[in-house]
């Protein structure tokens, strides 16, 4: 076999591969999205400077180990023992000041962008409460209004585009974390009881449009579920958005989401005071659940992951249930498994 | 030098293989014990990772269900760290270390056997949640108060707890084992700085062990008192600090970062010299290096914990930061060793390689994330397990094949098939780049980890789907080297002594070494006494300062060991 001189094999990578390594870290690989607010333009110039002095330091190390085991392979006959360099101090020196410059230049301008994407104005636009709890969201605006969201419709964040909005991030549960991938950010929202107040996050959307976020902290059973949306928009469209809920719905609380309400009972002892039950398909409909027996009870809807919280002994809830498709189900006590009932959705 | 054998000592009464296995207190049995029993773990969590890639492959959730989901992942993480990487690592260690030192076993070789035997115990605990309605699916990392009896009522979570806990005593015990046996039982000559790196590693290992594993140990017993008689260490409905637990937790396992990747850094600073006919470049600089790791990992916890808005940032940027400067020293040392040098591409060389070009890609990710900017951005996505993927497995997991293709020889007395081992690095090479590559994008495109399902319109689906092509690959790699494992002990080439013209001690007796492990040793002069014995003292390379202690050699001189 002939066999290439190595200096000839290294020219070909090098004219290959590096170029080839280039195009693809150019043609948008390993880049977050396009930044949608102001901090998140700031992570990202951050992002592209660590990602260019990231990019030497792996063409430069990947490449001497391919150039090492090219050059440096031992031929099958070749028993001379190469030259037993112990070290150099020398280069020691050199290579250790090579990663402190760069961990110097990384952390000094970590600290610049952080200071930008850290800075608080003393006037936001909007003060949004973001309350997570297992597994979704409620929105709480300084006008009154208040949205939650369920599995099947996730809620919508409103934020006026251009000004300074603040999130006050609390949770009633387990930890949460507000993320939206194009914002380049995200915050735990912990309850930290008497440990201090909740997180706060603000940010300026600089551009009008819907952004999708979600639950970025693991949070159990249904973590994946606890999606929402940011619709950013103009400060009169924000205004009018938040009117026209407060004209619309109030004051429904709860149920101002159902189209359809039902009542349930349970009775004494361990049944409810219905067997058949009938709901609208393709929408979200509500049950007015009373327990009038002597111990809790809930609802669950067995063919599907609908699983009511307890209600106690003389108490009432009303439970959302996402939309269905048309067919018989099965409701039932997820407590007590024998207290079931037929539930008809559709015609 | 010549090939000892030796009959064993006569006398001993015969007993039956299955009673010596069980009750063995040879370090070397006992190493095997370790290794095979982290390879049986290895396959249950490698069928777990499967079936998460599986149910990733596309959107819409697939055969699991989302609680069976959350299990997958917790399993797998806790079962590959903790009764993995960690065991399949000190099991070399059990059985090399004592060798490299002239040591005739570990210090206290009943203990030894202790801390094996709670691994399976402690295993098994953590897997019985699947028979008692469910195991831990929390996380490996168990975040309060998630893991309180509110969230999360199930008993697997408390038989994790137990698990884990017993799991973690092995550590510290083994941990007291190896310090002591490095500083008490070294052959005469053997100071400190002519250990081989991998004891040096296994030390420095040793040291983080015991200053970590029983904050972890305290935090588990604190959560366990929680959910089962009412405590409120992490509970904020009652007083508690749920961000406690997160320190707690991470003052444990950030150290526990470098227990995992230092020993396979041993691994490889032993392999690279050998296959390149070099010593190690900068040897004291490796040496220091290593400590200064085993320092900084106690000042950097809290970089897991930036987007909780608790901690102060600059401080734990900076100090994260600061372990690119030791680390980037071993990485340049490492390059030094192949510069010049006479590469022979074995197996474990191969592996060897392997871990250097893709724990690099780790360390890389890992300087991004300490830069709390960045982090907001990345943290608890995709990008993250990209991150700890490229360390644990391109990492640790190749470090654990390194050694286990380098040191099978000594082990057993045959070689494993060269060109099986290579059938089996490509395809894994090659796997593990296609599974765990993507989620870099995955991450910085948004997509959150530990999640059961995604948007088919998030863009995600491609990568998704090439991972999970990665991770079969990765699976099918296993099959090669399962078949060269038998293989080789029905009809493997014998190793001899010394197969691969090694540095170290535990090539200077036979293979597998005695229950005593030597007859005599050699000189030992250097790191690396075998090239001094083969070379000797003529070769311009062998440091000269290494002949001017010479009150060690005298003692050596004296000595007729063991």
């Amino acid at each position: 076999m002939q066999v290439t001189a190595p200096g000839t094999r290294l020219r070909l990578i090098g004219r290959v591969a590096i170029p080839l390594l280039v195009t693809g870290l150019l043609a948008g690989c390993m880049l977050p999205p396009e930044p949608a607010t102001d901090a998140g333009q700031e992570v990202f110039n951050l992002y592209l400077l660590v990602l260019a002095l990231a990019a030497i330091v792996f063409i430069g190390v990947e490449g001497f180990i391919i150039y090492a085991v090219i050059r440096y392979r031992r031929q099958p006959d070749d028993d001379v023992l190469p030259e037993q360099l112990h070290g150099n101090n020398t280069v020691e020196i050199i290579w250790t000041a090579i990663p402190t410059v760069i961990v110097f230049i990384l952390f000094t301008f970590s600290m610049i962008a952080l200071g930008a994407v850290e800075a608080r104005s003393d006037e936001p636009g909007a003060t949004i409460e973001v309350e997570g709890f297992q597994w979704q969201w409620t929105f709480r605006y300084e006008e009154g209004v208040e949205r939650t969201g369920s599995a099947a419709e996730p809620p919508v964040l409103a934020v006026p585009v251009g000004e300074p909005v603040r999130l006050v991030l609390s949770s009633v549960d387990v930890n949460h974390s507000f993320y939206v991938p194009q914002f380049l950010i995200k915050r735990d929202l912990i309850d930290f009881g008497e440990g201090g107040p909740p997180n706060e996050l603000e940010f300026t959307v600089t551009e009008a449009g819907t952004y999708s976020g979600q639950c970025a902290e693991f949070c159990g059973t249904s973590h994946a579920d606890m999606t929402f949306t940011v619709e950013a928009m103009p400060r009169a469209d924000y205004d009018q958005y938040l009117a026209d809920i407060l004209a619309g719905e109030e004051p429904g609380g709860d149920t101002g989401d159902c189209g359809t309400t039902i009542q349930v009972a349970a009775v004494p002892s361990i049944q409810f005071d219905t067997d058949a039950i009938e709901a609208p398909a393709g929408e979200d409909f509500c049950i007015e659940f009373t327990n009038n027996d002597s111990v809790p009870h809930d609802i669950g809807v067995i063919e599907t992951d609908f699983n009511g919280e307890d209600v106690p002994a003389g108490e009432s809830f009303t439970y959302v249930i996402p939309a269905m498709e048309a067919g018989d189900y099965t409701f039932y006590c997820t407590l007590h498994p024998t207290m079931t009932g037929s539930l008809t959705v559709g015609s | 030098m010549a090939t000892t054998t030796l009959e064993p000592t006569t006398g001993v009464q015969r007993r039956s293989w299955v009673i010596d296995w069980l009750t063995t207190v040879d370090h070397k049995k006992i190493g095997i014990l370790y290794i095979v029993n982290s390879f049986l773990f290895f396959f249950a969590a490698g069928i777990l990772a499967l079936l998460i890639r599986t149910e990733l492959a596309v959107p819409g959730m697939q055969f699991l269900d989302q609680d069976t989901f959350n299990q997958a992942f917790t399993m797998h993480g806790t079962i590959m760290l903790f009764l993995f990487i960690i065991p399949a690592l000190s099991g070399f260690g059990n059985y090399i270390v004592p060798l490299m030192l002239g040591a005739p076993d570990m210090a206290f070789p009943r203990i030894n056997a202790l801390s094996f035997w709670l691994l399976p115990l402690g295993g098994l605990l953590i897997f019985s949640g699947y028979l008692f309605g469910g195991a831990a699916a929390e996380g490996w990392t168990a975040y309060s108060p998630l893991t309180s009896d509110r969230f999360a009522p199930g008993v697997g979570t408390d038989l994790w707890i137990i698990g884990l806990t017993l799991v973690g005593t092995a550590s510290i015990l083994g941990a007291v084992n190896f310090i002591t046996t490095i500083f008490k039982m070294r052959a005469p000559g053997m100071t400190l700085m002519r250990m081989p790196i991998f004891v040096w590693t296994v030390l420095v290992t040793a040291v983080l062990i015991l200053l970590a594993t029983p904050v972890l140990a305290a935090g588990l017993i604190a959560l366990f008192i929680d959910r089962n008689y009412g405590g409120s260490f992490f509970d904020p409905a009652v007083g508690g600090n749920p961000v406690l637990w997160q320190h707690i937790f991470w003052f444990f396992g950030h150290p526990e970062v470098y227990i995992v990747i230092l020993p396979a850094m041993g691994v490889v600073s032993e392999v690279l010299p050998v296959f390149s006919r070099k010593p190690l470049f900068g040897y004291k600089a490796f040496v220091y290096a290593t400590i200064a790791i085993g320092l900084l990992s106690f000042s950097v916890w809290a970089h897991h914990m930036f987007t909780t808005g608790a901690v102060f940032l600059p401080f734990f940027s900076f100090m994260t930061a600061l372990i690119a400067i030791p680390t980037g020293i071993k990485m340049f040392n490492w390059l030094g060793t192949l510069w010049r040098g006479k590469l022979m591409l074995t197996t474990p060389m191969l592996f060897a390689l392997g871990f250097i070009s893709m724990f690099l890609i780790g360390g890389i990710s890992g300087v991004m994330l300490a830069s709390p900017p960045i982090d907001f951005h990345v943290q608890d996505t995709y990008f993250v397990v990209a991150h700890l993927h490229y360390v644990f497995f391109g990492g640790s997991v190749f470090g654990v094949f390194a050694a286990t293709y380098y040191w099978f020889p000594k082990m057993f007395g045959r070689k494993l098939n060269e060109p099986l081992g290579k059938i089996h690095f490509w395809i894994h090479f090659i796997g593990f780049n296609l599974a765990f590559f993507p989620m870099h994008q995955l991450g910085l495109s948004g997509m959150p980890r530990r999640i059961s399902d995604y948007d088919p319109n998030a863009g995600w689906t491609i990568l998704n789907m090439v991972s999970t092509v990665g991770a079969f690959m990765i699976a099918v790699s296993i099959i090669p080297f399962l078949i060269n494992v038998v293989a080789t002990f029905i009809n493997g080439e014998p190793a001899g002594d010394d197969p691969w013209e090694g540095n170290t001690l535990e090539w200077a007796t036979t293979s597998p070494p005695p229950a005593y492990n030597f007859d005599r040793l050699p000189p030992i002069h250097s790191e690396r006494p075998l090239f001094f014995l083969t070379h000797g003292h003529g070769h311009a390379a062998e440091r000269p300062d290494d002949l001017e202690e010479s009150e060690e050699d005298d003692v050596e001189r004296r000595g007729g060991m063991v």
